[in-house]
């Protein structure tokens, strides 16, 4: 009789039907060196003691992912856990070929309750960012303290320059002496202090976004891009009532305060997969902060109050909306914060009526005045816009 | 009884874990990370599996959806914890000290007892998936006893500058050693608190001879003495080596299942080889496949010739629309991304965990017989914990 070898120099019978592996039987850490047979519909184990398991093949399974790939791990498909270790590679390839079911999965049992929580999840996420958070920000915004608000708009303010500055160098303010009386001059004349619970920090920033915005704390940060689009004094005067009446009514104190709960729920949600992108985010989501609908109009009103209060014409608010939209649609990318949504043509009209007609509107500022406000950020930057396609466009 | 050790053979290789992981990776990004269950599942499997103490494999058996169905349970309790609470912190942040740095320190606080939980979770639930020969491992209940153990340690640490860091290690592996099941029978960490200093001689020799010479150089001007600065830094990265290898050693040798023990002898030699072979593959392998990308897309220009250049040149590049830049940005990130996170699979965690393998033996192996089953942990909320906090992927 001729005996043949495995890989582990274990002995091996003579007949191809017959060989041997190790048996776990699920109860006890004890290895046994067991002999395989195979019959059409059974594998055979022979344990020592001469006792006989067999596993129909029809039920087999194979662990999968296994590094050795070129054996095989084998249980007996009812969940329990006997485990039969077959090192050779001819008897794991032949036990491959006659098992139909290796590689079939175990059915999910629990997708009912992954549904279940995945829904719970879902709901109780939305509830948090969308009712929970914004209520308690509503609520806590009102008895957040000015100095407190202040160090929220400065924070802000700096990460919105980094975030649109080059590399390491954050966007520069401009300062052109001339064009900063001129500024002063409008809010000295728009005069909306004595609303505020703190002054007014206005600051214009180079940068072509044709856009304007409040932060915490009354801090007001008007674009170049948005002077460059403007036809007269009064635009700027009415855009910049607009967003003294978001803080005013505190808006963006709010809005911070709900992106500081809301943006880490996200995080949580994506994980580190996508943790450069939640800063991202945050920035993105400060600059084009998206009002409700009643604050958007709470601004224009209080835009119209305090325009008529310092006899500028309020029709002006209008004016500049009904060119954004004409130049980027009714709510299309930069523009879309002060393009806020389908009401943007009941806004127009609105600024209109404020107007009334007949009245006598002194501008907001002379035209030498208006010249040095437009050059605020330098002669050199006005050459450069034009030519920067995309979102300043030709004058 | 003199019986033979039972040594462990290593079946990992690097081609197959290369495929499972850029596949795997590609499947979790393309569907959000939603698919990041099914490769850590995937991944443990192989790299259990490839682990073979007396030539029978380690067995994960820990299934894709219950790590699904645990993130979703954790998500919902974290979406509140971060959500209210970061958004309460942050007002109390700017109402009191006008800042947010205390906002995030609180926050960070806050969410450390969390991590100490997770980590200890999450370690009970991958043990109660883990098998060999057919018999769970388990950990015992015992989070907040860890979470105690982990401030009160990590926090000496924090006030040693790292000093106590040995101390800390010791007493943390002993509480999770001590609790750990194999079947029926419990794990001990035997050895000493001090035990793991002497390991961290080669860290002491390098840190002195930097010292001396540093303080040599600044006192004396003189700068001849500079190379043995850089030999003590040098020695110090050694020492960090040598620390993993032999605190590894210190604490298996010590640990003890009945009268069944451990012996390992990982060498410092070989896991700094591990390290520096590996970072250099990796950066390799990245550098040139971005050198590739780069070469084919000069190709194109080439090819391409005027037309690309005319295009390049600024005509009407607000024509291309906006999302090609983007998708291209986001092809190239997660490529990078995902092609680093396989390297480092490849390179250096398989060759690592071959390395400690194959070093370890089991004594007096013969009284494994006697262990018995233990029952199934359910645990339901798998490692939920682990996966939304951002703990890093050690297992």
């Amino acid at each position: 009789m001729t005996y043949t070898y495995d890989d582990n120099g274990l002995v091996q019978s003579p007949d191809p039907n017959v060989v041997f592996a190790d048996y776990n039987d699920g109860h006890s850490a004890t290895v046994h060196r067991v002999m395989l047979e195979l019959s059409h519909t059974e594998l055979q184990i022979i344990l020592p003691g001469g006792e006989r398991l067999g596993w129909p093949l029809m039920t087999l399974r194979a662990l999968r992912d296994q590094a050795r790939a070129e054996g095989i791990v084998l249980t007996d498909g009812h969940g329990n856990m006997a485990r039969l270790t077959i090192d050779n590679p001819h008897i794991a390839a032949h036990i491959r070929s006659v098992a139909p079911n290796l590689e079939a999965r175990a059915p999910v049992d629990n997708w009912g309750r992954i549904i279940g929580w995945a829904g719970g999840a879902v709901a109780s996420v939305a509830l948090i960012i969308f009712v929970l958070v914004p209520i308690m920000a509503d609520q806590l915004a009102a008895y957040l303290p000015p100095d407190g608000e202040a160090a929220l708009g400065d924070a802000t303010f700096e990460q919105i320059r980094r975030a649109l500055g080059d590399d390491m160098l954050p966007v520069q303010t401009c300062e052109d002496p001339d064009g900063r009386a001129a500024l002063d001059k409008m809010v000295a004349r728009l005069n909306p202090d004595p609303d505020l619970p703190y002054p007014v920090k206005l600051s214009v920033l180079d940068n072509d976004l044709v856009n304007a915005f409040a932060l915490p704390g009354g801090r007001v940060v008007l674009f170049r891009g948005m002077i460059d689009k403007a036809e007269n004094p009064d635009e700027i005067a009415s855009i910049l009532a607009h967003e003294f009446g978001h803080v005013v009514n505190r808006d963006p104190t709010r809005d911070a305060l709900r992106s500081a709960g809301s943006i880490g729920v996200l995080g949580l949600l994506f994980g580190d997969f996508a943790g450069g992108t939640v800063v991202l985010m945050l920035s993105n989501q400060l600059i084009n902060a998206k009002y409700s609908q009643s604050a958007e109009a709470g601004a224009d009103d209080y835009s119209h109050d305090l325009m008529t209060r310092a006899n500028i014409n309020p029709a002006a608010l209008g004016t500049i909306f009904q060119r954004l939209m004409e130049e980027y649609g009714d709510a299309e990318g930069i523009a879309a914060h002060l393009a806020s949504h389908p009401t943007m043509r009941a806004r127009i009209a609105a600024a209109e009526e404020a107007a009334g007609d007949g009245l006598a509107w002194t501008p907001s500022l002379t035209d030498a005045e208006w010249a040095a406000l437009r050059q605020i950020c330098g002669p050199a930057e006005q050459g450069d816009a034009g030519g920067d396609g995309g979102l300043s466009g030709a004058n | 009884m003199a019986l033979a050790d039972l040594s462990t053979d290593y079946a990992g290789r690097k081609g197959a874990m290369f495929k499972l992981a850029l596949k795997t990776g590609i499947l979790t990004v393309v569907t959000a990370g939603f698919y990041r269950f099914w490769m850590k599942t995937r991944m443990r499997r192989y790299y259990w599996s490839a682990i073979r103490p007396g030539g029978l494999p380690l067995e994960y058996g820990g299934r894709p959806t219950e790590k699904l169905l645990g993130f979703l349970t954790a998500v919902v309790f974290l979406a509140f914890y971060i959500g209210v609470v970061n958004l309460v912190l942050m007002f109390f942040s700017f109402s009191l000290f006008q800042g947010n740095a205390p906002a995030y320190a609180v926050s960070l606080v806050g969410i450390t007892p969390l991590i100490f939980f997770a980590q200890y979770r999450a370690r009970r639930y991958v043990l109660a998936r883990t098998r060999w020969r057919g018999i769970r491992f388990g950990l015992e209940p015992g989070v907040a006893g860890f979470v105690w153990r982990s401030i009160l340690h990590w926090g000496l640490t924090a006030m040693t500058a790292g000093l106590y860091w040995p101390v800390k290690t010791f007493w943390l592996e002993k509480y999770r050693t001590d609790r750990t099941f194999y079947g029926n029978a419990r794990m001990h960490q035997g050895g000493r608190w001090f035990m793991l200093y002497p390991a961290t001689k080669h860290i002491a020799i390098g840190a002195v001879i930097v010292l001396v010479t540093g303080a040599i150089i600044a006192w004396q001007e003189t700068p001849a003495l500079a190379p043995l600065t850089v030999i003590g830094a040098g020695w110090m990265v050694f020492g960090i080596a040598y620390y993993k290898a032999n605190a590894f050693k210190r604490l298996t040798d010590a640990k003890t299942l009945g009268d069944i023990g451990l012996c390992t002898a990982p060498r410092a030699g070989r896991v700094l080889g591990i390290y520096a072979g590996g970072w250099a593959a990796i950066s390799g392998v990245l550098f040139g496949a971005l050198m590739v990308v780069g070469i084919i897309m000069g190709l194109v220009l080439a090819a391409t010739g005027f037309a690309v250049q005319a295009w390049l040149g600024g005509e009407d590049l607000s024509s291309i629309p906006a999302f090609v830049p983007v998708i291209f940005g986001l092809v190239v990130y997660f490529g990078v991304f995902i092609f680093y996170g396989v390297l480092k699979e490849v390179f250096i965690t398989l060759p690592m965990a071959e390395h400690f393998a194959e070093e370890t033996r089991i004594v007096n192996a013969h009284l494994l017989n006697d262990i018995h089953q233990r029952d199934r942990d359910e645990f339901g909320e798998a490692e939920g914990f682990a996966d939304a906090l951002p703990l890093g992927d050690a297992f």
